[in-house]
């Protein structure tokens, strides 16, 4: 009954599931599961009744075979009764006979003897054979002529019985003769042989009744034996089926429950609003996971064909098709058949299965058209390297409707979705059109209302017009005549600057670069070629040596170069720094010569050196510089000169002091002189090529000697010889104002940013450099992403990690590993700085401010120093290449203390006892603690014995304001100072907002929506990784202020009114040892360079301004200050949002020496802010 | 349908005008860092055939010639690409919703930053600075009021506006919940309404493009009405990103009544806050 009422109810149920699953996707994959369900529990019905219909009949053979048993066991008694029955007839006719012999002797011995004792067996007898009788009458009684034959043997009995009595009575009365008569009569022995044939007729009888009832007996027992035989037989059969019939049952159960679990498995898969390739990939993912498949494939419709929606373990170079249509290849086949299809041991698939290692095709393959109301929406298939479930083709049969359903409903959606899409454009092009419209409704009534003003206008200007337009066009025809040969001349002297600008920007990324890049290698191979060299191992041959003493020169003279090339590029950015000193000019020549004249000796030059009259015994310079100069000059005197001498002279003149190196070599052309002194020019020639150097040593001395304020001039003639004179000023001013000039004086800065380090290409790294641990990771599992670009130096962190139990993820650029972090979220991550594309501070910046990582605590590995600003990012440690390993293991410990988080508590500052109860409410929970204090003083006594994650503080305390508190924390370093978010009451002025802000991120107005963005702030706090720093950090962060002495105490105004900007900016440079001054308008800005302007010991060594702001915008206070004359010097650089190059030559027109685009980059930021501090 | 959206670059567009259309934007943005490329075709070809009929040129490419030579021309051209059309209380309702569900949020913060993008004339910036006023909040807010076109921007600035707007100002106004008389912002004078100068005390005016520019400042709320109507898709996400990166965690962008978040690339980064208003506000993880 129960099952015909759910078969007859399905079609309904069935239909108008279907039409929920369209119209709501959500609610019709609820229905959908319920009616797999209710057919499953159909199908378990159903068998459970088979079985128990089994086990009845089971019963019911049992007790069957059991009656049996007992109906042949009673008849083989009965048989076996009857037959001892027989037995007992032929004894007793045996006994009869011999009792009625008995009785007969005992007559004839007494009648002879006439002795009584012979009578005993007679008289024993005659009872004995009466009961004998009865018992064989009793035994006889349903063999009616056997009775009768007893009947008959009873009379004989009874005359024989009667003769002997007679004849014993007669012996007795009448004597032995009367008695003989009576025998002689020969009646007794008549009767005993009528009995005698009586007997054995009647035995002859009972033994054929004996004979026949054994037959029966034995027949008997045959057939009980054979039915117990059959009944054993059939009891074995039925249990076996039964056997089967369980065994075929569970089966079926354990295969329905799979096929269950599967689908319904499958529909959870498929349930929600997915696209079309979520749901597709959703359903073979599941599927394969499911069926153990190793690859597969998702068709779905579109139009006529079928396209591929998603895969799964296909390698992406697959020829598996895009599309296909009906009846093409076996995915169409399935189409036309709408039937599942399953092909086994096939020898070559077009589906693949790939992995890492290799590709295979499968064995086995199943083609799924998926069904719903005739239309096959998707078609699937599924490939198997190995046998795969066996239930697999009806599980897939079942899952058709479903995933069919839901296809169409995807597609549906996606319909829907782009139709609503299309609307909205189009509405988005009705309010354009309207707006339009409306604009050209004004136009209109505006033109025509002008029109007829002008019109009455026009009348008159006529006139005047045609007067003035003959002068016009006189003037006109001058002006453009001039105009031309104007624009041709700038023209041409725009091509020039801009070839000057190109020419020095290469140069200058020349420098910087190569410089940089080749330092590096070379090092280490110089030293190898020494240790080579050196032939500590004694195997090398004296040739080798030789060689490696070759590579080593050749190493020495390339980094000679390098230093030049350093050297130049020093001067040119203005960072070489000169140190003016009383110079000896006696030591000075005296030193010189002592070091040439070994190389004059040698090539047998006269090495002279003179003083002039009048030459002061000292001159203030950079005693360094100038010899560097000199010794280059004399160098190259002695390289150029064969013959003759070279000679060092000092001079005075005209209050310049004058020297001179003057040869007698090879000479310049005149056409040369003026190239020698020009870097890569002269390079370019043959001179150097031919006698070796650099050919940077002239433009080094250059530029060296106007650094030290002076002039380097050659005078020569071809083949007689040269003469360098170096003229420096006696007196020069070396104060700082001079000196500023000096150096900045050198080229200007290329148009383009100076940026710190030419960014690289990005790289692709192939990640199986070093292995990785993203498959094996899982929810829950300790990892560590290693970020560093160096594959053995990651190999090793890979390494040390797993020796620390963590699973380990390997990035190799900044995009990566920001992609890892968000993806695998790890435990903790180690970030090297110098990445291929980006520096590894950003990837820490970028960390910190991503809700979804930057509660990962991060350790920054460098060869770099950037302690400080790593650290001040929020790193929790910094450890400077090369590592120990000891300090990496260390450095990962510290990592995994920070994992092993206790729980969190907030400290709760707040006087009024009802809202210090509501707010410990709303913010204490599981893991969450709250300490409540209503005194400044309790809040203090808290802290210094414990650490908070987070405080909340109120700002009107009774006992001391909340600013002085925080003041205190901030100065006193046995309070711990954790995050503090104040909740206030009051509002707050920008001054006072701004103070807080030093100490606190986060300010909240008590309010009716305060509560929320309380909890709100407080959750952020306790879910990022708190930057506080250990005593150690902070040794390394005073290390690392002395590390950037450039900027310890120079004061940078930062003109900016976004907060973030400030917190940032103020981040950067304070721990750098800079003081930054905040304003927050230009109008702020001009007063605080006026306050400071008169205070030598604040005064602004450098100005970041921004150009947006409120009250007075950038710009305008950049012109301002410029119109200062105290300030034309002064340093500024602009911070701009435009992007527009325009807006960028605005702020240098406005007179800012630099500018920089937002949003801001901390490196570039440091790096200009060096560049353009004053030294 | 996708090439009425967004005109792709690389796809050779057969048709004459829009070989011109094409040349003429990327000839203003070479020219003058207008950068129209991004903008809705449709519109844009619209205003320029109007802008060439004005001209009296012949063809878009003659129009382009006197772009490229008559650089004041371009003032005028701009107000042809810009569509200039604004009210105070513009759709009351919105400024409703903001008065009643948005401003409770803004109290909590100490001060605010409120980023009015495409100010046009500035009705919308005097909007919120009555509606601010109204709520007490004037005093430790700073808006930013940008816009491309200077002019606007100037006008903007003077707050001058012509007295026979004033009428459907007031009843929008009204409609807004506003809980004071407009006629306490402004005064008279020759046929104009002139906006008290105090309502721009805290307001930077400033020329900032959302097809080029980055962010300058974090703010609190970003209201851009009807300005990406006339932006295609990528535009739109690219003004949409600006805002997200300006605006604090949980910040609120409002958009003009037929602008939606719902296909824009960046719409998980949002939540609807008010629906019927396109108020949104920016997510937690974003
Ligand atoms: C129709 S008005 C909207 C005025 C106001 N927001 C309102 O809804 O009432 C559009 C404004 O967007 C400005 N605009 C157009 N493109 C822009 C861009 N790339 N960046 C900033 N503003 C732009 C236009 O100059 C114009 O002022």
């Amino acid at each position: 009954m129960l099952l015909i009422g759910c078969l007859s109810s399905r079609p309904y149920g069935h239909q108008r599931q279907t039409v929920a699953a369209v119209g709501r996707g959500g609610i019709g994959d609820a229905t959908l599961i319920n009616l797999l369900k209710k057919a499953a529990t159909d199908r378990q019905l159903r068998t459970d009744l088979i079985i128990s219909l089994s086990l009845a009949m089971i019963a019911v053979f049992f007790v069957i075979s059991g009656m049996i048993s007992f109906l042949n066991v009673r008849t083989l008694n009965r048989n076996a009764e009857l037959v001892a029955e027989t037995h007992e007839v032929l004894l007793g006719l045996n006994n009869i006979m011999s009792l009625l012999k008995d009785a007969e002797t005992g007559q004839r011995g007494f009648l002879l003897t006439g002795e009584a004792a012979y009578l005993q067996p007679y008289e024993e007898a005659l009872p004995a054979v009466e009961n004998q009788m009865m018992a064989l009458e009793r035994a006889m009684e349903s063999q009616p002529h056997q009775v009768r034959r007893l009947q008959a043997m009873q009379g004989h009995i009874d005359s024989k019985l009667a003769e002997l009595t007679r004849t014993v009575d007669l012996y007795r009365q009448e004597g032995p003769d009367a008695a003989l008569v009576v025998i002689r009569r020969n009646r007794g022995k008549a009767d005993m042989d009528a009995m005698r044939g009586l007997v054995s007729d009647m035995q002859d009888e009972t033994r054929s009744i004996r004979q026949a009832r054994l037959v029966e007996r034995q027949e008997a027992f045959v057939t009980a034996f054979a039915s117990v035989l059959i009944s054993a037989v059939i009891g074995v059969i039925l249990s076996v089926a039964i056997t089967w019939m369980i065994s075929r049952a569970a089966t079926l159960r354990r295969r329905s429950e799979w096929l269950q679990s599967g689908q319904a498995g499958l529909s959870a898969a498929l349930l929600g609003e997915q696209r079309l390739d979520q749901l597709a990939r959703n359903a073979l993912i599941y599927l394969a996971k499911y069926t153990d498949a190793h690859a597969a494939a998702f068709y779905a419709a579109d139009g006529s064909a079928y396209k591929r929606a998603a895969t799964y373990g296909v390698p992406v170079d697959d020829d598996l098709p895009k599309n296909f249509t009906r009846g093409q290849g076996l995915l169409g086949e399935a189409v036309v058949d709408g039937k599942a299809m399953v092909i086994n041991n096939i020898a070559d698939s077009h589906l693949t299965v790939g992995a890492a290692l290799g590709q295979w095709r499968p064995k086995h393959v199943i083609i799924l058209p998926a069904k719903s109301d005739g239309v096959i929406e998707a078609v699937i298939e599924l490939g198997f390297l190995h046998a795969y479930p066996p239930a697999t083709a009806d599980l897939l049969e079942r899952a058709s409707e479903v995933i069919s359903v839901a296809v169409r409903s995807a597609n549906y959606r996606a319909a829907l979705e782009s139709f609503l899409e299309e609307t909205q454009r189009q509405s988005q092009e009705l309010q354009t059109q309207s707006e339009e419209l409306r604009v050209n409704n004004e136009e209109l009534e505006e033109q025509s209302r002008a029109l007829k003003e002008s019109h009455v206008r026009l009348e008159q200007q006529q006139a005047e017009l045609e007067q003035t337009n003959y002068l016009l066009q006189e003037q006109a025809a001058q002006l453009e005549v001039q105009r031309d040969d104007l624009s041709r001349a700038k023209d041409e002297v725009d091509v020039k600057a801009i070839e000057l600008e190109q020419s020095s920007r290469y140069k200058s990324d020349f420098l910087a670069n190569m410089s940089h890049e080749l330092r590096t290698p070379l090092n280490s191979s110089l030293i190898l070629a020494k240790l080579l060299s050196d032939n500590t191992g004694g195997n090398l041959t004296e040739e080798q040596v030789e060689f490696a003493r070759t590579i080593q020169s050749s190493g020495d003279d390339l980094l000679a170069l390098i230093n030049d090339i350093l050297d130049l590029s020093k001067i040119e950015a203005g960072q070489m720094e000169i140190h003016p000193e009383p110079v000896s000019l006696k030591r000075l020549a005296s030193d010189l010569e002592r070091a040439f004249a070994p190389v004059a000796a040698q090539k047998s030059l006269t090495l002279i050196t003179r003083l002039g009259a009048g030459v002061p015994e000292t001159v203030i310079t950079d005693r360094q510089r100038l010899e560097q100069v000199l010794k280059n000059l004399l160098s190259n005197a002695c390289k150029f000169t064969e013959a003759g001498s070279v000679e060092l002279a000092i001079l005075q003149d005209e209050g310049r002091i004058v020297f001179t190196v003057k040869d007698t070599g090879i000479g310049i052309s005149p056409e040369h002189q003026h190239l020698v002194f020009d870097a890569f020019r002269q390079a370019d020639g043959t001179i150097s090529r031919k006698y070796g150097g650099t050919g940077l040593g002239l433009s080094i001395s250059r530029e060296l000697s106007r650094l030290l304020g002076g002039t380097l001039a050659v005078a020569s003639q071809l083949g007689l010889g040269s003469t360098f004179s170096l003229s420096l000023p006696l007196a020069n001013d070396w104060s700082r104002d001079e000196l500023r000039r000096d150096t900045k004086v050198a080229p200007p800065l290329p148009a383009g940013l100076p940026e710190p380090l030419p960014e690289r290409p990005a790289i692709p790294m192939p990640r199986s450099d070093v292995g990785d641990d993203r498959e094996k990771l899982k929810a829950g599992a300790r990892s560590i992403l290693v970020v560093e670009d160096d594959p053995s130096f990651a190999r090793i962190l890979y390494d040390l990690a797993h020796d620390l139990d963590f699973l380990c993820l390997v990035a190799h650029t900044a995009e990566d590993a920001m992609a890892t972090a968000q993806q695998y979220t790890p435990s903790a991550i180690v970030l090297d700085v110098g990445l291929p594309d980006h520096s590894g501070l950003s990837v820490l910046d970028r960390l910190k401010r991503d809700v979804r990582t930057r509660h990962i605590p991060v350790h920054v590995v460098s060869a770099g120093d950037y302690a400080h600003t790593a650290l001040s990012l929020g790193a929790v440690g910094y450890m400077l290449k090369p590592v120990k390993r000891e300090e990496l293991i260390d450095a990962f410990k510290r990592l995994e203390a920070r994992l092993d988080q206790p729980m969190r508590q907030i400290l709760i500052v707040e006087d009024d006892e009802v809202q210090r109860h509501a707010m410990c409410k709303l913010l204490a929970s599981q893991d969450v603690e709250c300490v409540a204090v209503g005194t400044a003083a309790e809040c203090l006594e808290k802290l210094k014995d414990q650490t908070f994650d987070c405080m909340v503080l109120d700002l009107s305390l009774p006992d001391a304001s909340g600013y002085s508190l925080l003041e205190t924390l901030s100065q006193e370093e046995s309070y711990a100072f954790p995050p503090v978010i104040v909740y206030t009451g009051r509002e707050i002025s920008y001054d006072d907002e701004q103070k807080l802000r030093r100490y606190s991120r986060s300010i909240i107005i008590k309010g009716a929506k305060s509560p929320e963005r309380l909890l709100d702030e407080v959750t952020l706090f306790l879910h990022q990784v708190v930057a506080e720093l250990s005593p150690e950090q902070q040794k390394l962060l005073k290390k690392a202020k002395h590390r950037d002495a450039m900027l310890e105490g120079r004061r940078i105004l930062l003109v900016e009114d976004d907060v973030r900007n400030v917190y940032a900016v103020t981040n950067i440079f304070e721990p750098l040892g800079a003081i930054i001054a905040i304003a927050r308008n230009g109008r702020e800005a001009l007063d605080t360079l006026d306050k400071t302007q008169e205070l030598p010991d604040q005064a602004i060594d450098l100005v970041l301004m921004d150009v947006m702001m409120p009250e007075m915008d950038g710009l305008t206070a950049m012109r301002k200050i410029r119109e200062n004359k105290a300030w034309k010097k002064l340093p500024v650089i602009m911070l701009t949002a435009k992007a527009m190059k325009d807006d960028q030559e605005r702020c240098i027109a406005a007179g800012a020496n630099d500018y920089m685009a937002k949003p801001l980059d901390v490196d570039k930021l440091v790096s200009l802010v060096r560049v353009w501090m004053p030294k | 349908m996708d090439a009425k959206i967004s005109p792709d670059p690389h796809r050779p567009v057969g048709r004459t005008d829009d070989i011109e259309i094409r040349l003429l934007l990327e000839a203003i943005f070479q020219k003058y860092h207008y950068d129209f490329r991004g903008y809705a075709m449709a519109s844009v070809k619209r205003r320029l055939n109007q802008a060439r009929q004005k001209f009296g040129c012949a063809t878009l490419s003659a129009l382009q010639d006197r772009v490229l030579h008559e650089p004041e021309l371009m003032t005028e051209l701009l107000s042809f690409l810009t569509v200039q059309v604004s009210e105070l209380f513009r759709d009351p309702q919105y400024f409703r919703t903001l008065r009643e569900k948005v401003i409770p949020h803004l109290r909590t913060y100490p001060s605010l930053k409120v980023w009015i993008a495409g100010c046009s004339t500035g009705e919308e910036l005097y909007s919120f600075a009555i509606l601010f006023r109204e709520e007490g909040l004037e005093s430790r807010t700073l808006f930013y009021a940008t816009d491309i076109n200077p002019e606007a921007l100037k006008k903007a600035e003077a707050g001058i506006y012509d007295l026979d707007r004033l009428k459907l100002f007031t009843e929008n106004h009204r409609l807004s919940g506003g809980k004071s008389s407009l006629s306490d912002y402004y005064r008279t004078a020759y046929g104009a309404a002139v906006f008290d100068k105090s309502l721009r005390k805290n307001c930077v005016f400033s020329d900032h493009s959302l097809a080029t520019d980055a962010v300058f400042a974090e703010t609190h709320l970003c209201s851009c009405r009807n300005v990406l109507i006339y932006f295609d898709c990528a535009l739109q996400d690219r003004a949409i990103g600006l805002f997200q990166s300006s605006l604090i965690r949980k910040g609120f962008l409002g958009l003009g009544a037929k602008e939606t978040l719902r296909f824009s690339r960046r719409s998980e980064a949002f939540s609807e806050f008010a629906r019927g208003e396109r108020l949104y506000q920016k997510r937690d993880l974003a």
